[in-house]
């Protein structure tokens, strides 16, 4: 106790909080930095390629349909070897011999018809569609006669997800620039502004999780499975950071000191993740 | 005089596939040794491009007529050894050595382009009159089940390596048009 109060007392740690918080903070924030790099790393190895085999001179299927960013793989069991070379020149396996097999990731939509260079008479093809863009225009008339001005209470997680975003999206900065402000211009009003904001980012961004969840849940099989899996994960992770950030914040309050330079750092570290989130939702929603 | 050379060429393939066509009805172990003295032909015939030619593609084509050819004349002769059957000679099958002796003869004796254009022009119409055959005489002759279906099945393989070929001609016609 008295350790704490004499620390309490000291100038130069009279800003820091404890130093087992800090630890966890600095752990938290190289997570969710490192996140999305780790998160598409696993994507990457977990989705499983989409095959094609080559068999008795043939592509099978002769026609791929996939989106972009899929994987594909050809699996040669012919006695021969083959290539799977695209006829627009944008890959080429070169040989593939009987047993071998080559993958490659396709990233751009449309349709891709590629051939065998030793034996040109096998020809197939890829049609890559960007998700969603089959039966937009229908689903927006859908959705377009149904629009009326009357409003009706959210409860379909595909209304609250986007009400509750607006809240978390809105929070952090106005937590951030309060403080900064507060901070800069030594006003007791702005940090506590700050504080509070904070503590409502915390409470508010769990919903919001919880309401992404529940969406993903309800309609997993027709959003691009690789955009659902890093919003899904890094929206956790945040309102994780967000949380660990707010008990922090209450760590100053608790001494009556403006947050320091770290928590102003870590603050922002949070805020690029929120941007780089609210991209890929709305990459999903909107199309890329 | 290239014209000629290809049409005359042409022509003796013709009467070739449509010679293998009228022969007598092949029998299955005749069949066998018809398919595995055209596998041979042809990969005899590659490695000469091999040795004679300096030209990336037609190397590149000639080690897969000896990779395709090798593999196809393999799964010809495992079949045959499962079914029981025996390589036979038979008219045909001499008839295509005889006429391969003496293309390779005509190769030996050409160098550089006039090699590769040869050799190109030779390799169509060796798949197209080979591919008659095959159509025409042996997968209809054919008695063994799984003989037929395998014949039916190196068919596409053939069709492949005579686009291939063709492709070949082409390219080799279109890197000396500014020599004449």
């Amino acid at each position: 106790m008295k350790i704490s109060m004499s620390q309490a007392n000291h100038p130069a740690m009279s800003d820091s909080p404890p130093r087992c918080m800090r630890r966890a903070l600095y752990v938290a924030a190289v997570c969710v930095a490192a996140l999305p790099a780790c998160l598409l790393g696993q994507i990457q190895s977990q989705t499983s390629p989409q095959v094609v085999t080559i068999k008795q001179m043939h592509f099978e299927p002769a026609t791929l349909k996939l989106k972009p960013g899929d994987r594909v793989e050809w699996k040669n069991q012919d006695i021969f070897s083959h290539t799977v070379t695209a006829n627009d020149g944008q890959f080429d396996s070169g040989l593939i011999a009987p047993g071998g097999s080559w993958q490659t990731t396709i990233t751009k939509a449309g349709t891709i018809t590629y051939h065998c260079g030793p034996h040109p008479n096998m020809t197939a093809e890829l049609v890559v569609e960007q998700p969603g863009a089959h039966g937009h225009a229908a689903a927006e008339t859908a959705k377009e006669a149904q629009t009326s001005l009357r409003w009706t209470l959210p409860k379909r997680p595909e209304e609250i997800h986007p009400i509750l975003v607006n809240f978390t999206a809105a929070l952090l900065p106005l937590a951030f620039l309060s403080d900064l402000l507060g901070r800069l211009l030594r006003r007791q009003a702005l940090q506590a502004a700050g504080l509070w904001m904070m503590v409502y980012e915390a409470a508010i961004s769990p919903l919001t999780v919880l309401a992404g969840w529940w969406w993903k849940s309800t309609e997993a099989n027709q959003l691009p499975a690789k955009l659902i899996t890093l919003h899904q994960w890094l929206g956790t992770a945040a309102a994780l950071l967000f949380i660990a950030l707010a008990v922090w914040r209450w760590s100053f309050h608790k001494r009556a000191v403006p947050p320091n330079w770290a928590y102003l750092a870590f603050t922002t570290i949070a805020l690029v993740a929120l941007v780089y989130q609210g991209s890929v939702g709305g990459a999903m929603v909107f199309g890329q | 005089m290239r014209r000629l050379m290809s049409a005359v060429l042409g022509l003796m393939f013709g009467i070739a596939s449509v010679a293998i066509a009228h022969a007598q009805a092949p029998t299955d172990p005749q069949i066998v040794g018809i398919v595995q003295t055209a596998n041979r032909i042809d990969i005899s015939q590659a490695h000469l491009a091999l040795r004679k030619s300096t030209t990336p593609q037609v190397k590149e084509f000639a080690n897969q007529m000896i990779s395709d050819h090798t593999n196809l004349q393999k799964s010809i002769s495992d079949l045959a050894t499962k079914l029981g059957v025996k390589e036979e000679t038979s008219d045909t099958a001499k008839q295509l050595k005889q006429q391969a002796a003496e293309e390779s003869k005509k190769l030996a004796g050409l160098k550089g382009k006039d090699f590769d254009r040869e050799y190109a022009s030779h390799e169509v119409a060796y798949h197209q009159a080979v591919l008659d055959a095959a159509s025409k005489s042996l997968i209809p002759n054919a008695k063994n089940a799984e003989l037929k279906s395998a014949l039916q099945g190196a068919a596409p393989l053939l069709q492949g390596h005579l686009q291939h070929a063709q492709q070949l001609q082409q390219s080799l016609q279109g890197s000396s048009s500014g020599q004449y």
